[in-house]
């Protein structure tokens, strides 16, 4: 036993922030999370990830023609592609923010940073279980966006979209829930990886409609540990890197007054979230990645 | 407001020190990125302003503490205007008092006293006053005031000086003084009217511009006087001439004192001028001090002290290259060099010469500059080279050669054929040149034959013949001179070395190329003596009391030193250390007064027209208000002040911290 407990323990250490920070390629961050993250699950009877037959479904442009069932094709002279138990939620769509707030933080990892670790790894997680992977990576604006599919190759090119994300500007829902609507008409799992140092109506007002779709919104709230529970000696002017406005702050309020706000507008994300269906995982980047997959999966599993 | 040093304004400047520390303060502790400041709240703002208050409370106490502090070196004051005083029918009273040596005679000072203030006594009530002092120079001793007490209590500081008074320029400063001075101005002149002190010309103290003249004659009485009228040196001894006046049953001795011992005492018995000879002198090397004092009870003491200075120094070796040294060109060299008794010369045979033993020398003579062979040629050229000097002559031998070793002239031959059977005389001189400055008698100086030269770019030809051939040419080698007689001292090519010229001719070339000048050694009492004399136009003079005349800083720059004080100066330049003497004219010793009949003459000539109506301004108002204390008084309280704030800047901080 004390070898497989090593083992597990090793693979635990790899999901720690300062350890994923030092590796560069993020589809071998991907594969290292998704990775330890399995081999915590082995075995495990809550999750049915094996590759049982549901159903038979008809093709659909975008499906991967390898799990087309040419059997069926034969007899009938239609395509039908095989669902297995995991495949209940035919692609992942991923909502990256990479506005300058997002920049905040570290060392060893900035927001943006662990949110394109934890973007990375539900790609690729997506993708072992057969899902299509999409991306849209966006500020004020939508800046980058690589549609869902199952096809070999898209993963490398939905990880690079997330790779070359860098913080900048501004933030706003709108365009990205637009844009996602104008694209995407299936049904599918939606997680948008934010701050989401925004108005929560206005957060709302994007989120409603997709939920009313029937997609499956989760709301990964990335903050770091000095937002949380910030620390100052002294009276400090803080600049917010969006806007450039100034603040100077006294540090009574930073240690007082300052963490009931910021667990106030937490939780008043989090029942927004809850009334319009979402879900809401806040991820602390000093935690380490396996908590947010977790939720993540759990979140699935509730879902199927 | 005005400001005794105001280059130390300058200081404020260092305002900026606490203004960047400051503002370093408030830039280093702040500014951090966050985030978001969606959830932020500005500090309490009563609270920031208040603590930024007292910031700008302490910083502004700073400033007002180095504005001060820089205010208070800087010496401010107030300068009260000056009271306008204008003429009334009094007009001004001038009191002048003479304060030449003179006026140091027996039981004087007191009678001086007495008619200065019987002259404020005859003034109106409503006239203006002024009191000044006359010797060399007149000088305002009170303001114009109309209070005779401040003319009264100033006159009790006058005392005479060792200087003298000559009335004609006396009463040419004091017609400068009137055109200032309210009128009518009534000038009263309180002296002993001595005869030497009235100028050749009776019309130059008659005084411009004075309403009266009313002399105040002090002194009465048959003086009785012993003074010394000069000293000179002799051959082993000294002469010094005495004069004696008044009483003749009255006699004194005399002490000749050489470096503060009395070498001899001769008595005096008869008035009137003699001379006393001093024979078989000792002295020692160097400057002697020599003091003639006359042991008296007589009525001038500060005119009984001679001062005077024997320069007793070997006289400088001055090498002479020659091929005969017991030629004429050696005997007219040494004998016209040696009677200045400063320099030797030493004749030494051209063959025989080492030219290793050059350095030992300033300058040189070569009584014939064509038989310089190549080696000595590349000696004198590096001894030339390296600031080293050379007078040189050049005669028949020189007249063989194509061009001069060292100097480098060339001849022109076909002249040297067409001057034979004339005479000339000296055509130009460069009398401003050191060398002929204080020579006469080149006019007279026949010229046979010559040697004729081509001048060389560069030359400063000093003397030509009235064929415009050179005859003396000066000419720079490196740091060096050479001066080129382009004729010999045989007494064939010319009669130069029997002329007068040619002694005082070969002391001022001696005196040029050895670079030394020589500074005159007695001086009388209110002479300037300039530095530049001395060998250096900057230094260091003491006094005969042992007080140095010029500050530090003056001793880097040129000046002329007022001698003020009978005794020996020690003057202290860069080329060395010299003495000098200083004794009170003897004019000043001749205690006779002018006739009765000539000072009435002088009263009654003044009166000439009254100058047009004058406004004068009172010195005496215009006091000044030093500022500086009160600065330092606030300085203390802004020190209070800032400590204060600064305490509590301090305890803000700590609170932060905490």
């Amino acid at each position: 036993m004390a070898p497989v407990q090593a083992s597990r323990s090793n693979a635990r250490d790899l999901l720690r922030p300062e350890v994923l920070a030092s590796l560069k390629n993020l589809d071998l961050v991907a594969r290292s999370v998704v990775e330890g993250v399995l081999i915590g699950l082995h075995r495990s009877p809550m999750f049915g990830f094996s590759q049982e037959f549901a159903e038979y479904r008809s093709y659909n442009e975008g499906d991967d023609p390898r799990f087309i069932d040419w059997n069926v094709y034969a007899r009938t002279g239609r395509t039908y592609v095989k669902r297995f138990l995991g495949d209940t939620n035919s692609h992942l769509m991923i909502l990256l923010d990479a506005s300058a707030s997002m920049g905040f933080g570290g060392p060893p990892v900035s927001k943006l940073r662990y949110a394109q670790f934890l973007a990375a790894s539900l790609s690729f997680l997506a993708a072992r279980q057969h899902d299509a992977v999409g991306c849209m990576v966006f500020d004020e604006e939508v800046r980058d966006y690589r549609e869902p599919s199952t096809r070999s190759g898209k993963l490398q090119g939905v990880l690079h979209c997330i790779d070359s994300a860098t913080p900048a500007t501004g933030t706003r829902f709108d365009k990205p829930f637009d844009k996602f609507r104008e694209q995407v008409s299936r049904r599918g799992l939606v997680a948008v990886i934010s701050d989401f140092y925004c108005d929560i109506d206005e957060l709302l007002a994007g989120v409603r409609p997709l939920a009313w779709h029937g997609q499956d919104v989760v709301l990964f709230q990335v903050l770091d540990k000095d937002e949380l529970d910030p620390q100052f000696k002294s009276n400090v002017l803080l600049e917010d890197l969006e806007t450039g406005e100034a603040i100077e702050v006294a540090p009574e309020f930073m240690r007082d007054a300052y963490p009931q706000r910021i667990r106030s507008h937490i939780d008043k994300l989090r029942k927004a979230a809850a009334g319009v269906g979402a879900d809401h995982v806040l991820v602390n980047t000093s935690e380490s990645l396996d908590h947010a997959l977790r939720n993540y999966l759990l979140f699935r599993q509730r879902r199927q | 407001m005005s400001l005794l040093a105001p280059l130390f304004l300058l200081g404020v400047l260092a305002v900026a020190l606490p203004v960047w520390l400051h503002r370093l303060q408030t830039q280093s502790s702040e500014r951090k990125p966050f985030s978001s400041a969606m959830l932020l709240e500005t500090a309490d703002q009563q609270v920031h302003v208040k603590k930024k208050l007292k910031y700008l409370l302490l910083l502004a106490a700073r400033i007002v503490l180095l504005v001060l502090l820089a205010l208070a070196f800087a010496k401010p004051f107030i300068a009260a205007p000056p009271v306008a005083i204008t003429a009334n029918e009094s007009g001004t009273h001038l009191v002048v008092v003479d304060t030449s040596a003179s006026m140091g005679r027996t039981g004087i000072s007191e009678q001086m006293r007495a008619e200065a203030n019987r002259a404020l006594d005859d003034a109106p009530a409503d006239a203006l006053l002024q009191v000044v002092t006359a010797d060399t120079a007149v000088r305002l001793l009170t303001p114009l005031t109309d209070d005779s007490s401040v003319a009264r209590s100033a006159l009790a500081s006058v005392a005479p000086s060792a200087l003298r008074l000559d009335y004609g320029e006396a009463i040419s400063a004091l017609e400068r003084l009137v055109t200032s001075l309210p009128p009518p101005v009534t000038l009263h002149f309180v002296s002993d009217f001595q005869a030497t002190a009235m100028p050749a010309r009776f019309a130059e103290v008659i005084p411009a511009g004075f309403a009266e003249f009313v002399p105040h004659v002090v002194g009465t009485g048959e003086p009785f006087n012993w003074s010394v009228d000069f000293v000179r040196e002799t051959p082993g001894g000294l002469d010094a001439g005495i004069s004696g006046t008044g009483d003749r049953e009255r006699i004194a001795d005399v002490d000749l004192i050489i470096n503060d011992t009395v070498v001899e005492s001769r008595g005096l018995n008869q008035a009137g001028s003699q001379v006393l000879h001093f024979d078989s002198l000792v002295y020692a090397g160097g400057e002697n001090r020599v003091v003639l004092r006359i042991n008296t009870d007589d009525d001038l003491l500060a005119d009984n002290n001679w001062y005077h200075v024997v320069d007793n120094d070997p006289p400088a070796a001055v090498p002479l290259l020659t091929l005969n040294t017991g030629g004429l060109p050696v005997t007219y060299l040494s004998a016209a060099l040696e009677s200045a008794g400063n320099y030797r010369v030493e004749p030494m045979m051209i063959g025989d010469f080492d030219p290793r033993i050059l350095s030992r020398y300033r300058w040189l003579m070569l009584d014939e500059i064509g038989f310089i062979d190549q080696q000595l040629e590349r000696a004198l050229t590096e001894f030339l080279q390296n600031g080293g000097n050379l007078l040189a002559f050049a005669g028949d031998r020189a007249a063989s050669l194509e061009s001069l070793p060292v100097s480098g002239h060339r001849l022109a031959a076909s002249r040297i054929e067409a001057q034979a059977g004339a005479f000339r005389s000296v055509g130009q001189i460069d009398d401003r040149h050191p060398v002929l400055s204080a020579t006469e008698g080149w006019q007279n100086v026949h010229v046979s034959r010559n040697l004729p030269l081509d001048t060389l770019e560069g030359d400063d030809v000093l003397i030509r013949l009235e064929n415009n051939e050179p005859f003396l040419i000066e000419r720079r080698v490196g740091q060096g001179r050479i001066l080129l007689l382009t004729g010999s001292l045989d007494n064939r090519w010319n009669d130069l070395p029997v002329r007068p010229v040619f002694v005082s001719f070969m002391i001022e070339a001696a005196m040029y190329l050895s670079g030394v000048n020589e500074i005159p050694k007695t001086y009388t009492v209110g002479s300037s003596l300039p530095l530049a004399l001395a060998g250096s136009s900057s230094g260091q003079v003491v006094d005969p009391d042992g007080n140095s005349v010029l500050s530090l800083a003056d001793t880097r720059r040129e000046q002329q030193i007022k001698l003020n004080k009978p005794g020996f100066y020690e003057v202290y330049t860069s080329q060395g250390e010299t003495l000098v003497a200083a004794n009170v004219d003897p004019l000043e010793s001749d205690l006779r007064k002018i006739n009765q009949e000539v000072l009435d003459r002088w009263r009654d000539a003044t009166g000439g027209p009254a100058q047009p109506g004058t406004t004068a301004f009172s010195a005496e108002a215009s006091g000044t208000l030093d500022l500086w204390p009160w600065i330092l008084l606030a300085l203390a309280i802004v020190v209070i002040g800032e400590s204060i704030l600064g305490n509590m800047h301090l305890t803000l901080r700590r609170t932060e911290r905490a």
